[in-house]
């Protein structure tokens, strides 16, 4: 016996009480067999064909009439049916490439990740979070045995697989570069070189390169096209935008990245950011970069660990917790 | 958000004018008309982005492809009307030194 | 085992509504429910559709086939025109070439019980569907 014919009974009682009485509660029923009709993949012509069975049952001698027309209904609910289990069939492979996505974001998450140096008279704070799965965000820090820093922040256009993609490339041309080479400039024309011969036409990356001398306290820097990051000056209790000049990575092959450096004395911070800080908006409105100072004079006597989740926190916030772009902060505190 | 866009086709010159956001959602669309316009050789196609208050990095990718296709197809773009904030995407990422951009025009307040 | 085999020709349109009767009709004689006549109606219409659109001609046959307790309607669509290059592409839901509605090949799949395609470029298909008389 068919499933649906052990249901034909039930459904021709709960028809036939509907024909007499016209009452709800055999509409609720009609809405359960429904449910359970989908449950066991009962298929929209099925149920077509138990309603003209029961009806059958029911009034034998149905109109030849209202009989064709019902078998008209029942031709006509095939492609339904099909279209139905297709769309079942579409539902289960989006679940599976989503959770194949979330294999692949944990994956880059192991690929880039980077360790937070300890550095002696300089107290780092950094966070970076996706407004996706995948962040198009970058950061790295490398050390030397001279207890230099390299610091690197980047951000790829375009947001989800494709930057995150560009990214471990970037990742690993980076590691690839000898220890004993970190000046900035030249760091960033050998990314540009990488970037121009291996990323599609529309596909960019800026970055923002930086080289810290622990002996000297100078941070020397360059910047292929990045937001502009802020210098604090203690002193003056003052803030400075880092302008640079320099194009983004990978669109002339001939590029070339001046170098810039700036002295940071006690209390002085270098504040490093990707756009998703300065672009954040709320509703219709722009954050101006003023606020943006304002938030960060709000937080930045904390440890610098602290004071950048409480900025993002705070952005957050701001956004409703729906992020529109990556996130990226960094302090680097004397 | 969206983004309106009007061709006006002049023979050897396009014009197109641009209203509302350049971002991820819009910029394939804008891609997809303006790429055809700078493949064609010895046509000047002239972006006007005086309506145009919002653009994010993907916006710029695409005028960088258009660009590219410009100088493969040897036609010209040339970008007017940029309202400020839109103009200092262009000035940070270094692109005002390789697109022609008119900046005497500013566009928005 | 008797096999009985009937042949419907595919070069114009109309061709496909002489071949959906002829399976209905088929369908009938063997004992089918009115939902599976319409089911098999329907995956000849798709096969007989698929010649028309691709091929230009081509043929439906049906043949009433049975193993130890068992019968069954086989339908065999055979054509000689351009072939399929990639088989499991074409049986992926939603990739259909002709741009419709059209439940395309899986949608044949699921409508019978039985679904075999031969196929190679430049060189013809024939698909081969079965649908069993249900007890």
């Amino acid at each position: 016996m068919e499933p649906f014919q052990f249901n034909l009974e039930n459904y021709r009682k709960v028809l036939e009480r509907y024909i007499n009485t016209e009452d709800e509660s055999s509409l609720y029923q009609a809405e359960q067999f429904s449910k359970l009709s989908m449950q066991n993949n009962i298929l929209p012509e099925e149920i077509i064909n138990i309603h003209i069975q029961a009806l059958k049952d029911l009034y034998p001698e149905l109109p030849k009439e209202i009989d064709a027309s019902l078998n008209f209904l029942l031709e006509t609910m095939i492609s339904y049916g099909l279209a139905y289990q297709q769309f079942q069939t579409l539902r289960q492979k989006q679940g599976e490439l989503e959770s194949e996505i979330s294999i692949a974001a944990n994956m880059q998450q192991t690929l880039l990740s980077t360790y937070k140096p300890k550095i002696e008279g300089l107290d780092i704070g950094a966070v970076s979070v996706p407004a996706n799965i995948m962040n198009g965000d970058y950061y790295h820090f490398v050390t030397d045995q001279n207890n230099n820093l390299g610091i690197a922040v980047a951000d790829v256009i375009g947001k989800g697989i494709p930057a995150a993609l560009a990214m471990s490339m970037i990742k690993y041309s980076l590691d690839s570069f000898p220890k004993t080479q970190r000046n900035p400039s030249i760091i960033l024309e050998n990314l540009n070189r990488v970037v121009e011969r291996n990323v599609d036409t529309s596909m960019f990356i800026t970055m923002f390169y930086g080289l810290f001398d622990a002996e000297s306290s100078k941070l020397q820097y360059a910047s292929a096209g990045h937001e502009p990051g802020f210098y604090y000056c203690a002193k003056s209790d003052e803030f400075f935008e880092i302008t640079t000049k320099g194009m983004v990575l990978g669109v002339t092959s001939d590029s070339t990245y001046e170098q810039y450096e700036i002295e940071m004395d006690q209390e002085d911070i270098v504040i490093l950011l990707t756009d998703g800080v300065t672009e954040c908006r709320v509703g219709d409105q722009f954050i101006e970069s003023d606020e943006v100072l304002k938030v960060i004079r709000e937080y930045m006597h904390l440890p610098a660990q602290e004071a950048v989740e409480r900025v993002y926190r705070h952005f957050e916030k701001l956004q409703d917790f729906q992020l529109r772009d990556d996130f990226t902060l960094i302090f680097l505190k004397k | 958000m969206n983004l309106n866009i009007e061709v006006n086709d002049q023979g050897l010159t396009q014009s197109v004018k641009l209203a509302g956001e350049i971002d991820a959602y819009t910029a394939p669309k804008l891609k997809e008309a303006l790429l055809p316009l700078v493949k064609k050789a010895n046509v000047t196609v002239i972006v006007d982005l005086e309506h145009v208050n919002y653009m994010d990095s993907t916006g710029l990718g695409v005028f960088i492809s258009a660009l590219k296709a410009a100088k493969e197809y040897e036609s010209e773009l040339k970008l007017v009307s940029l309202q400020d904030r839109v103009h200092r995407l262009f000035e940070i990422t270094g692109l005002e030194n390789i697109i022609n951009i008119d900046s005497t025009v500013r566009g928005g307040k | 085992m008797s096999t009985t085999q009937t042949c419907v020709h595919i070069k114009k349109e109309w061709d496909i509504v002489g071949a959906r009767q002829m399976g209905r009709e088929k369908a009938k004689e063997l004992g089918f429910g009115t939902v599976d006549q319409a089911r098999i109606a329907t995956a000849i219409s798709e096969l007989a559709r698929n010649i028309y659109l691709y091929a230009e001609t081509g043929k439906i046959y049906y043949e009433v086939v049975s193993d130890l307790n068992r019968v069954g309607l086989k339908i065999i669509a055979s054509d000689n025109g351009p072939g399929i290059s990639d088989i499991s592409k074409m049986m992926e839901d939603g990739f259909s070439t002709s741009g419709g509605l059209g439940a395309g090949l899986p949608g044949v799949k699921r409508l019978m019980d039985d679904f075999d395609i031969d196929s190679e470029e430049n060189n013809g298909t024939t698909i081969t569907a079965i649908k069993w008389v249900r007890k």
